[in-house]
């Protein structure tokens, strides 16, 4: 943890010795989370999210844009139905015959059907 | 934290809220604060090379949307498949009232099965729903205690299944 100091003008200064062990360099961008407890400073998810922009072709970053175009457009049950795909099928499978229990049961019928010598 | 080689699954939540980021950045946006304390702890686990895991669902979801940006989660996360026994543990855990999809997710910890099939469930669920990891935490014992009775019934290796830890990606990014 790290004891930084607002100046007259708004700013924190950052150790170096943190600089260094994160391996920032100038013009690195880092996120300043406000959360419920307190602010975050974070630095790799930025990075992240621009490395994967950088690494898109331009083809890829108009398809890009187009998806985000029609995803903004979306009401938050259309987002929710796509999030919620499967849902149906999981049900289904939460309901399905208990075939878990056979494992229970297992051992007797295959003795039972003498896959496992008795005695 | 210095369990590098854990095993984490990231809930639908998660996964969700990082692909909604990568839309916004793809529009010269911020990510909202929620998108960006996933995306941040999605980066550090990644950079921490922890076994990352999404569950089968999430990774269909992924599927079907455009590849650039599903890749960013599929190519660092494999894929957690239903196992053996999990139904019975979900069934169970519904009876501390979790949703059916929250009682799956739950049980994809103890006996999801991974792409070696010896690899089985997670040490850690990282969810963004909040409700499901107080109910996990506030209900610990008793679910703790229907586990073992229904563990030490099972053959191995089912007897050495283990509960996970649920938490957020707050708790990632202020507690690691």
């Amino acid at each position: 943890m790290e004891r930084l100091v607002v100046d007259a003008e708004g700013k924190v200064t950052l150790p170096s010795t943190l600089i260094q062990r994160r391996g920032l360099r100038p013009g690195d961008e880092l996120t300043l989370l406000e959360t419920g407890r307190g602010l975050l400073v974070c630095h790799e998810g930025l990075a992240l999210l621009d490395d994967w922009w950088e690494n898109l072709t331009e083809a890829e970053k108009i398809e890009a844009r187009k998806e985000a175009k029609e995803y903004e457009a979306l009401s938050e049950e259309e987002r929710d139905a796509i999030w919620n795909a499967g849902s149906e099928e999981l049900e289904r499978w939460f309901d399905a015959d208990d075939d878990d229990d056979d494992d229970e049961k297992g051992a007797t019928i295959d003795l039972e059907s003498s896959k496992y010598p008795v005695g | 934290m210095t369990l590098n080689l854990a095993s984490i699954l990231l809930d639908k939540g998660v996964v969700r809220r990082v692909y909604e980021a990568q839309l916004r950045r793809s529009q010269g946006r911020l990510p909202t604060p929620e998108q960006m304390e996933a995306v941040e702890a999605f980066a550090q686990l990644v950079q921490a090379s922890y076994q990352l895991h999404i569950a089968e669902a999430s990774a269909n979801i992924l599927q079907r949307r455009r590849p650039q940006f599903a890749k960013t989660i599929l190519l660092h996360t494999a894929v957690l498949n239903k196992g053996r026994y999990q139904r019975r543990w979900a069934r169970r855990l519904r009876s501390f009232v979790f949703t059916r999809e929250d009682a799956v997710i739950v049980a994809y910890g103890s006996f999801g099965v991974g792409p070696a099939q010896s690899e089985r469930g997670a040490d850690y669920i990282v969810t963004t729903d909040l409700r499901m990891v107080t109910n996990f935490h506030t209900h610990f014992a008793a679910i703790k205690h229907r586990f073992d009775q229904m563990i030490v019934h099972l053959p191995a290796p089912y007897q050495q299944a283990a509960l996970p830890q649920i938490i957020t990606p707050h708790t990632i990014l202020t507690r690691w």
